[in-house]
């Protein structure tokens, strides 16, 4: 089975929970449609897509999947956790510590940016797009506990 | 023609207050900068300023949200010339012979005709828009829930049709953007759906973080670690200015490329990159030599380049007089002016006379302000290449998470950016486009009023669709665009991919 068809196979179980939770928030009649109405739909034809693509990916057996260049997926998965840690901590830190933090992380580990440097482009980086956001755009970033 | 012709002094009257002119600047600029850069495009960038303008007024606002539209396509075709890096997605043609010009040291006659025929296109695109936008916007007032629906199911299969890869694929995104468009409260019974029981989500997915994921953070995952040092074109670049038999021959396809651009940017769905490639394509038919085409022929520079800006200009009617976006830019900007709290659709021309007018006086300023300013400032914005990439992309990645956060000031909104981070990646490593599913998330809540309140309408017959002449004429067309690439080989989009 090709990878088409696995990632096919998933819309289709994607497809098939849009509609079964569709109908329980109600479909409705044709004179008066309800709220599940559009999702049942949209997944129903999703499900028939899904499958056409299924069809097509199980008669083919050469691989259609976009190989420019690999990807590293280590630090796709580091970079995606700083993010999700970043959520997390930025309205109890505040805003500036953060994004320090993340942008040292970034630069210095994942780019491999000599460390002096990154230490440098992030404190500027975070006191700047503070400045320009919270100071001068009037975009209210968090402080967390040290006010800042 | 004179009511028009008053009107536009009104705009410009409103375009060249100095703090619209500081706006629309800005947003040029930005515009250019980001179509030089490769990896972040026009898309991305509307929405991470999008936070930045919510404490101006909404002309101002739009004024520099539409310069980054048109202000891209100067820049884009910069990057293609010098170094054969497209910098936007619509400046891919460029590169086949505006690199090959560049090589032969004639790479200033190729800048300069690109920016001059996105001059000219950009000033045929504005009086075209001036002419049938508000022309299109009554006509549009006899349009009913019906109507509404069967253009944007017209917009979604058009967009699909042109996708590169497989139609399927691509509707299947469209449907998923219509389904993560609709979450949130239903709103006619105000019933929660799909939220999971988080309140955040009442309102509905955002299109700022979903936009941020899928077009900004993604991209900067998939060059993770990639070092991409782009070789910097090292000769001097003289001459600007094309001469008189550079002229000469780029003039019709100019002219072409803005007609093409024009009206191919009016339907929903086509953008501003298809029409490229199908100007390109002209050309090298219309050639006496097309075997020249690829090897630094201006012809093949300029039609594209006056086509993209063109194009631009086009999309904006369908957004400004009908309220229905044709790509992910203008549905970002759609986004945008519901937010400023204005409702597009026929209306706006009535109700809002400054924005509109505004915009289009400042669109014609812009251009203005591009070519004067972008010129000279060439070998500025090719320094900017030089700034190495991971710089670049953790500026990206927090702008991204800034702009993500404020809309709300919810951090729901950033695991909202992070997770379609992670879902845009995965869709473009197996082939799913984006396009269609943004179009789709900001079209999806409309589309489900103008259905419903159709059937409500016609008491459950889906056959009004089909009673009614401009939707019978829309879906019929749909239906058209569908099952036509069944019947031939032959399909646009396929013959595009082959084309790069």
């Amino acid at each position: 089975m090709t990878i088409i068809s696995r990632v096919a196979l998933f819309w289709v179980a994607l497809g098939i929970l849009v509609c079964y939770g569709a109908t329980r928030l109600g479909l409705g009649s044709v004179t008066e449609p309800g709220s599940g109405f559009i999702f049942f739909w949209s997944g129903l034809i999703l499900v028939i897509l899904s499958l056409m693509v299924l069809a097509e990916g199980l008669r083919s057996t050469e691989e259609i999947v976009h190989e420019t260049r690999d990807m590293n997926w280590v630090k796709i998965a580091l970079v995606l956790l700083s993010l999700v840690l970043y959520a997390f901590f930025l309205e109890r830190l505040g805003f500036v510590l953060t994004t320090f933090v993340l942008l040292c992380f970034l630069l210095g580990w994942i780019e491999r940016t000599n460390w002096t440097r990154s230490l440098g482009i992030a404190t500027a980086a975070a006191l700047g797009s503070f400045a320009i956001f919270e100071l001068w755009l009037k975009i209210r970033l968090p402080k967390g506990i040290f006010g800042f | 023609m004179l009511e028009s012709l008053m009107s536009l002094a009104y705009g410009f009257n409103i375009a060249l207050q100095p703090q619209n002119l500081l706006y629309c600047f800005i947003g040029v600029t930005m515009g250019t900068l980001v179509g030089v850069l490769p990896g972040i495009g026009p898309t991305a960038t509307i929405a991470l300023l999008l936070p930045a303008t919510f404490n101006l007024n909404p002309i101002s606002a739009i004024i520099m949200l539409s310069g980054i539209c048109y202000g891209a396509m100067y820049g884009g075709s910069t990057t293609s010339i010098l170094l054969n890096i497209p910098g936007e997605a619509s400046s891919v043609v460029t590169c086949l012979d505006g690199y090959q010009m560049a090589r032969k040291g004639r790479a200033g006659p190729a800048l300069g005709i690109s920016a001059f025929g996105s001059f000219i296109a950009g000033t045929v695109s504005i009086f075209g828009l001036i002419l049938l936008a508000p022309t299109l916007a009554d006509f549009a007032l006899k349009f009913g829930p019906p109507e509404y629906f069967a253009l944007m199911v017209m917009g979604l299969t058009v967009v699909a049709y042109l996708a590169r890869k497989s139609m399927a694929k691509a509707l299947m995104m469209a449907v998923v953007g219509i389904v993560l468009g609709c979450v949130g409260l239903d709103p006619i019974t105000a019933t929660p759906r799909f939220t999971f029981g988080m309140l955040d989500l009442a309102d509905g997915i955002g299109i700022a973080p979903v936009v941020m994921g899928l077009f900004g953070i993604a991209e900067v995952l998939e060059n993770l670690g990639v070092l991409t040092k782009a070789e910097v074109f090292a000769g001097k670049i003289k001459g600007l200015f094309p001469d008189r038999e550079d002229w000469r021959r780029a003039m019709g396809p100019i002219a072409r490329g803005s007609l093409l651009g024009f009206f191919l940017g009016l339907l929903p769905g086509v953008g501003a990159i298809v029409p490229q490639f199908l100007s390109y394509a002209l050309e090298k038919k219309l050639s006496r030599h097309p075997e020249r085409f690829g090897s630094g022929e201006i012809e093949g520079v300029a039609a594209p380049e006056a086509c993209n800006n063109a194009a631009v200009g086009g999309t904006f009617i369908p957004l400004l007089s009908l309220g229905i976006p044709s790509n992910a830019m203008t549905a970002i900007l759609l986004g945008a002016l519901m937010i400023y709290g204005l409702t597009p659709g026929p209306l706006l021309i009535k109700n809002s006379p400054d924005l509109f007018w505004g915009v289009i006086a400042s669109m014609y300023i812009g251009n203005l302000m591009l070519l004067i300013l972008n010129l000279p400032l060439i070998p500025m914005w090719v320094s900017v290449l030089k700034i190495p990439y991971s710089y670049l992309s953790c500026f990206i990645i927090l702008f991204c998470l800034i702009g993500a956060y404020s809309l709300n000031n919810s951090t729901t909104d950033i695991y909202i950016a992070v997770i379609f981070s992670l879902v845009g990646l995965l869709m473009k490593k197996f082939e799913f486009e984006g396009a269609p599913l943004v179009l789709a998330f900001v079209l999806g809540p409309l589309l489900e009023t103008a259905l419903r309140r159709s059937l409500i309408l016609s008491d459950g017959s889906f056959l009004i669709f089909l009673q009614r002449p401009i939707s019978a004429a829309f879906i019929l067309f749909s239906v058209f665009v569908l099952v036509a690439p069944l019947f031939s080989k032959l399909r646009l989009g396929r013959g595009l991919s082959e084309e790069d």
